[in-house]
């Protein structure tokens, strides 16, 4: 079992490995880097000049490889590191192969940086992670840009993002307390219930929401009793509803620490529906805090 | 069970209320007079007038112009009564809960049925009109609309099988509900531009058609006509009350909210008027209870005057564009009184059952979709809007009585806005509503009747036993060390 981290230079910085070491130390595993470096043509150019290209891609590659190991050799001492260079025209689509077809054993986790749009702090999908948000077959850790970890430190606690609906939400819940249990720290399992926008002109008044809210959030309370009564979670997995008037405002009235982790289950995987359903995992790894872990449903 | 408690007290058992005197909440007051005012003229404006003259003018004639006087007055009254309730009695804005916190648990439910009606059947009556505008527009630009089959329903002027149009933006804003979309405060601000744009280039387009001489048989049915014509108008006022609504958020309620509420008043009816005018300028009366007319009035007046065809198809683009925002309006508003039934046992509680994903009523808003998508497709236009009258003229009685009441039985409550000249003008507006209603046709009578009598059937036989005001069965266990 490996953890497996895109480590791609100009675009995510750090954050990535710094996560990847984190889940390697919290885990137990080995930590496999990959670059995506430029396939070359297979027919030779003219002038050679695909030759040239391909020893730049190279030494470069080679450069990365260097600067990840120093830093993982401090972040992530006794961990057994591999580098691997993936060569695709598609970054999401190498990952991917990567990430089924596992050249250095089954992969754990895939974990990926944030654009360099995203303020510090926050998640930022870029076009790599967004596509590979509902494609991936193994969980994808996303890191906040500019996230660090100290060195050979683990995280520390589990959050897992319950939608109230039995089912796919209760699988999420169990592959959430399986994660707690192998990094071996607490789970704690937050509803958050967000109230819908005013609609203009209220017509019914400007509070109609605030009802439509506290009928959610009842709802969510018995949810999460029922993840107890059924076994899914134990009972003392500290369980909140957190309402809110946006997800940024629901989010922020969590409290959260560093080594914390949010785990969230992928939107269904029809084009369909999500564009129908939307996406709570979008809504919730744009307004994190703290790195998040996506499980494919 | 709950047999125990007498009818009586079931039937006048009141909602209790936490505290008297507007929203505990602790709202920042930062609406000024002329937001409010916009917000109302925003809220009321549009929609009807694209639809009622076809209804109205034949029986008013000329003297329709009146009728929109008549039935400005009605509104403005009752908006004041409405701004009175909503600042003293903290429960989301609609008729259903005041009345049942304050005039009893069977009266609300008789509100309640009006507010189906206000809500509901507008809704579908909004989106008949709409497939007539969407029609002419296709029929404009591309040439191709739908054929009559499919156009109009079965006891229609000009019989088809089924609305189709209606039927699919039913369908359309039944699924931007469940999915949560909302308008928000500036698209509303746009749709206010277009239809006060389009309806202000319809008024100066027809009066370079207009002809002094249309108006010679002033008032050909009299004061009588005039009074049904107000009674079918009057659906065009509604959405005043979303005025008092905000009645927390504005600074000193006291002189805002009248100022707002007439000032808004003001500019509807005079827009109204104008647009009246203007048509009736144009041709004739009796010309305007043409089947022609029936469909995309508005536009066609154009058409006849100006001979071409743009200046129809801009309104008619200007109207399919607002009137789609009217009608998810309008369906939310349909949807969230449901909810609040359901949440007080009034309904079964699937209506105010939230699906936890999409966060939104969910089953609450496919049947209310059913339902009015079923009314769009078959009922045709004129019975609908005299209903929706009706239903909002009875509403509207209900507020000043609750009023009335409210003064007697809590003198003292805390209120952010206190009705001038009381009790004179609550009982003026009761007295103007009875005036309108008193016009409309025993056909309507009869339905509405019939609609009330079905609603509170089903209360008594059903509501009244699942109230959530229905004393709780007394638990045993907990009964030892329980101190009531």
């Amino acid at each position: 079992m490996t953890i497996l981290v895109a480590y791609l230079p100009e675009r995510s910085g750090d954050a990535a490995l710094h996560l990847g070491a984190e889940l390697a130390v919290g885990l137990g595993t080995t930590l496999t880097v990959a670059t995506v470096v430029p396939r070359p043509w297979p027919a030779p150019s003219m002038a050679r000049v695909d030759g040239e290209f391909a020893r730049w891609a190279q030494e470069s590659a080679d450069r990365t490889e260097q600067e990840v190991r120093t830093e993982l050799a401090r972040l992530a001492p006794d961990r057994e590191v591999s580098f691997v260079r993936l060569a695709h025209p598609s970054t999401s689509t190498a990952l991917l192969r990567a990430a089924t077809r596992a050249e250095t054993g089954p992969v754990d986790v895939l974990v990926l940086g944030s654009t360099t749009d995203s303020a510090e702090g926050r998640i930022v999908a870029g076009t790599t992670a967004a596509r590979l948000l509902h494609t991936s077959p193994v969980p994808l850790a996303l890191a906040p840009r500019g996230y660090t970890t100290a060195d050979g430190l683990a995280p520390e606690r589990l959050t897992c993002a319950y939608s109230g609906r039995h089912g796919a939400g209760d699988a999420v819940v169990r592959s959430a307390a399986r994660l707690a249990g192998r990094l071996g720290v607490p789970l704690r399992v937050v509803t958050f219930a967000v109230r819908g926008r005013t609609m203009y002109p209220p017509e019914v008044g400007v509070t109609v929401e605030d009802e439509v809210l506290a009928a959610l959030t009842e709802e969510a309370a018995t949810a999460l009793t029922r993840l107890v009564d059924s076994g899914v979670i134990s009972p003392e997995v500290e369980r909140t509803v957190v309402p809110g008037a946006s997800w940024r405002d629901a989010v922020d009235q969590v409290s959260w620490a560093d080594g914390d982790l949010l785990v969230v289950g992928s939107s269904p995987g029809s084009a369909v529906a999500r564009v129908f359903l939307g996406s709570r995992a979008s809504e919730l790894i744009r307004n994190s805090p703290v790195p998040v872990v996506v499980t494919p449903d | 069970m709950t047999t125990t408690t007498p009818l009586r007290t079931q039937l006048l058992r009141r909602k209790p209320v936490e505290k008297f005197g507007g929203s505990s909440s602790g709202l920042v007051r930062h609406i000024g007079t002329f937001q409010l005012m916009m917000f109302g003229v925003g809220a009321t404006v549009g929609t009807g007038v694209f639809f009622v003259m076809h209804e109205a003018v034949p029986h008013g004639g000329p003297a329709t112009v009146l009728a929109f006087l008549l039935a400005a007055v009605a509104a403005g009254l009752s908006a004041l009564c409405y701004a009175e309730m909503a600042s003293t009695v903290p429960v989301s804005g609609s008729t259903y809960s005041y009345a049942y916190a304050t005039l009893g648990e069977v009266v609300a439910m008789g509100v309640a049925a009006c507010l189906l009606l206000e809500y509901g059947v507008s809704t579908a009556a909004v989106a008949v009109g709409w497939s007539s505008y969407l029609n002419l527009f296709l029929d404009n630009t591309i040439g191709v609309s739908f054929p009559q089959a499919l156009s109009a329903g079965p006891w229609d002027a000009h019989p088809g099988m089924i609305n189709l149009p209606a039927v699919i933006l039913v369908a359309a804003c039944a699924l931007l509900l469940i999915r949560g979309a909302s308008e928000s405060a500036t698209v509303n601000a746009i749709m206010v531009v277009i239809k006060v744009g389009v309806l202000l280039m319809f008024v100066a387009i027809a009066f370079t058609g207009f002809d002094a001489d249309n108006f010679a048989d002033f008032a050909p049915h009299g004061a009588a006509g005039v009074t049904a014509a107000a009674g079918t108008i009057f659906f065009t006022f509604i959405g005043l009350d979303a005025v008092s609504t905000a009645g927390d958020e504005v600074k000193d309620p006291q002189r805002a909210l009248p100022r707002a509420i007439i000032g808004a008043l003001l500019i509807v009816t005079t827009i109204y008027i104008l647009v009246a005018v203007a048509a009736l300028g144009t041709q004739p009366w009796q010309a305007f209870e043409d089947p022609d007319q029936a469909s995309a009035g508005l536009s066609k007046i154009l058409q006849n005057v100006t001979g071409a065809t743009w200046p129809g198809t801009v309104l008619a683009a200007g109207a399919v564009i607002s009137i789609f925002s009217v009608t998810l309006v309008v369906m939310y508003g349909q949807t969230r009184i449901l909810f609040a039934m359901g949440r007080d046992g009034m309904l079964p509680k699937s209506f105010a059952r939230v699906h936890p994903v999409l966060r939104t009523p969910v089953t609450n808003t496919i049947v209310v979709a059913c339902v009015v998508g079923l009314m769009a497709a078959f009922v045709p236009l004129d019975h609908l809007w005299d209903l929706v009258s009706i239903g909002t003229l009875v509403a509207f009685i209900a507020v000043a009585l609750s009023v009335m009441v409210l003064r007697r039985s809590r003198p003292d409550a805390p209120r952010g806005f206190r009705v001038p000249l009381y009790p004179w003008l609550p009982l003026l507006s009761i007295a103007t509503c009875a005036y309108i209603l008193s016009g409309l046709s025993w056909v309507t009578y009869a339905w509405f009747v019939g609609w009330v009598a079905v609603v509170l059937a089903f209360y008594l036989l059903w509501g009244r036993r699942h109230s959530k005001l229905n004393a709780p069965v007394p638990d045993p266990v907990a009964a030892e060390g329980d101190a009531s």
